[in-house]
């Protein structure tokens, strides 16, 4: 005992199999942490030594609502996606396997085809002349166009639509976990249906709402080409911010410093749901 | 008016082609613990869960106390039960689970926790309330799980297998403590296994069940003594047959011969026979005794092998017909010495004893 104390003093303790890891670490340190340590040096030095960007990113009005409305966009799509992949998921997660799995097949093949390709292919269809307007006029349901395109409604369709397999997947695994017959058990205790689901099926749930929603949400916060396409310039996104301060106005000491905070709040979110994941594994829960 | 408390009429469910239930009838009084008793595959799960409101059965009606519970939906029908694997909610505390049913119902909240400490203590866990159901062993969950089905008072308790999934050792205890819960509450239970041990030891009355219809109901001692069929007979115990020739029936006893050629007569039989039908006579293994008495029939067997299993013995043994006959007499019937494979003759009652359709 005495002897492995004093080693303990003595040098620090590596954790077993540590060498295997080296060319990983070599790896994240060269193409991620330098990047990141080079972007924040930038942030603070540019274009003179000192903390001016970021004061000038919190203090401003113009920046401030571009943080708001990235955090109002991120939140409205996580929550639309989580009301939509719920029921599709619980659909997968009891439906016989071969069926589940032609499903998960047409999803994952959304998600393979190109980006720029799925949020053309919503503009045709959200436009003031797109197809849903056209129809919807036909049919005599409304005689304006609706504002479908180039506001929160478009980018949130367009979003929610990219989401939501990083939603579904996690969630089917959660639910698929669920006993059925627990549901069973909770209708002879008297459960109605909503009760059953309120009490037993959402608390059950959680973890991959959680797990899905923070992958959402995070992804939402930093995403560029739909909100560029689908949204309009009034309710610009951080990520649009950053590119147009890089690109057009070649301030990056700005753009690194609205980079940067980007980074600290997802880090921060990320660190936040480990914590409650963590408890809740604690407690000896789910 | 005889109404009774609870009425299966002619049920039957299909799935597709395949018939599960065929036509269920039967009247449990209240309180009764009877138990459907069968191999699996035979219609006692499905039938369980027909009055459960699991699956509408597809005709056929169930009635609590004269009224239809069909048109009930699941959550409204009030009856307890218990699961074959543990349905115990992951995410709440033992109490919780046990207070469940009571907080749906909306019950004030002094009531709920006095009946989960009622409960609680029913099933003698206590001191496990702020557990959650995964710190638990598998029969502490059926125990939190009976507790849970109990809580809300239910007229019935439906019981699918729920000892199946444990230890031959915490069978017995749960099977103890589910005895003395049905003595302290008076529940009405309808349990299913396909344990014969289990069914025999618990139940009132059993209701055996075959290719989804009711074989024979009645008491483990009518369905073990005297059986009504050949498959009650093979199902309940264990049991000898014996190809067998009828000669004559008079006053139920029949006579008959045996392939070895001797004539037996007196033993019961169970539907009628022609004159030199091929039957099989039924004998139990522990129906056979070592010594003769008045009314004894014997048999020549072969002793092939014989075993000692503690209070009896297990004598693998062959007729003269090259037919198997599994005897167990009691261990003081029979001498150590006499266990050397040799030919001899054993002897049982003919009364006790039952002829078959082959």
């Amino acid at each position: 005992m005495s002897v492995e104390t004093r080693r303990n003093f003595g040098t620090v303790r590596l954790p077993a199999g540590f060498n295997g890891l080296l060319p990983a670490l070599v790896l994240i340190v060269l193409f991620f942490v330098i990047p990141v340590l080079a972007l924040l040096l930038r942030s603070v030095t540019e274009p003179e030594p000192g903390l001016q960007n970021y004061a000038a990113l919190l203090g401003d009005g113009t920046y401030a609502r571009v943080f708001f409305n990235t955090f109002l966009v991120a939140s409205v799509v996580t929550i639309v996606t989580v009301l939509v992949a719920f029921p599709v998921a619980w659909m997968l997660a009891i439906m016989p396997s071969a069926l589940a799995s032609i499903v998960f097949g047409v999803i994952i093949l959304s998600m393979w085809t190109n980006l720029l390709t799925r949020t053309y292919a919503w503009m045709v269809l959200l436009q003031r002349t797109g197809v849903i307007n056209r129809t919807l006029i036909a049919a005599g349901v409304i005689d304006q166009p609706l504002p479908l395109i180039n506001n929160l409604t478009g980018v949130t369709i367009g979003m929610v639509y990219i989401m939501l397999p990083f939603m579904i997947l996690p969630l089917v695994g959660t639910l698929r976990a669920i006993d059925p017959m627990t549901l069973r058990a909770a209708a002879l205790c008297g459960a109605s249906p909503f009760q059953a689901f309120r009490r037993i099926l959402l608390p059950l749930s959680l973890p991959g709402i959680a797990a899905g929603g923070l992958m959402v949400f995070v992804m939402s916060l930093g995403y560029f080409v739909t909100p560029a396409l689908l949204g309009g310039t009034s309710n610009m996104m951080l990520a649009e911010m950053i590119a147009q301060m890089i690109q057009s106005l070649l301030n990056w000491g700005l753009g690194s410093a609205a980079a940067f905070i980007l980074l600290v709040v997802t880090m921060a979110l990320y660190a936040l749901q480990l914590r409650l994941v963590g408890a809740r594994r604690m407690s000896g829960g789910i | 008016m005889t109404q009774p408390f609870l009425s299966i009429r002619n049920l039957r469910k299909a799935f597709g082609a395949i018939t599960a239930v065929h036509d269920v009838t039967l009247d449990i009084p209240r309180g009764e613990f009877l138990t459907f008793l069968g191999p699996s595959g035979s219609g006692k799960s499905t039938t369980l869960y027909a009055i459960a409101g699991f699956q509408d059965p597809s005709s056929g009606d169930v009635l609590l106390e004269g009224k239809s519970l069909l048109a009930v939906p699941s959550h409204k029908r009030n009856i307890g039960m218990v699961f074959q694997r543990y349905t115990l909610f992951p995410h709440l505390t033992v109490a919780e689970n046990v207070a469940f049913p009571l907080r749906v119902r909306r019950r004030p909240e002094a009531e709920v926790k006095k009946k989960v400490a009622d409960m609680l203590a029913l099933v003698r866990l206590e001191s496990f309330a702020t557990r959650l159901p995964g710190a638990l062993s598998g029969g502490q969950q059926q125990r939190v799980a009976l507790a849970r089905a109990l809580a809300y008072d239910p007229p019935i308790l439906l019981m699918d297998e729920p000892l199946s999934a444990l230890d031959k050792k915490l069978r017995e205890e749960i099977q103890a403590e589910i005895r003395r819960i049905h003595r302290e509450t008076g529940v009405t239970i309808l349990y299913v296994t396909h344990d014969q041990e289990e069914a025999l030891h618990l139940s009132d009355r059993i209701a055996l069940f075959r290719d989804g219809r009711i074989e024979q109901t009645g008491s483990g001692e009518d369905l073990y003594l005297r059986p009504a069929t050949d498959f009650v007979a093979g199902f309940i115990g264990n049991s000898n047959f014996l190809a067998a020739e009828h000669l004559d029936t008079s006053d139920g006893t029949a006579t008959i011969r045996l392939a070895d050629g001797s004539v037996i007569s007196g033993v019961r039989a169970n539907g009628t026979f022609g004159r030199g039908e091929k039957t099989r006579l039924m004998i139990r293994p522990e129906a056979f005794g070592m010594e003769r008495s008045p009314a004894s029939a014997e048999l020549n067997v072969e002793i092939v092998d014989v075993a000692f299993y503690g209070e009896r013995r297990r004598i693998v043994a062959r007729t003269a017909a090259g037919e198997g006959v599994d005897i167990r007499p009691t261990s003081a019937a029979m001498q150590s010495q006499d266990a050397s494979p040799c030919s001899r003759q054993v002897f049982f009652d003919p009364a006790a004893a039952f002829l078959f359709p082959a």
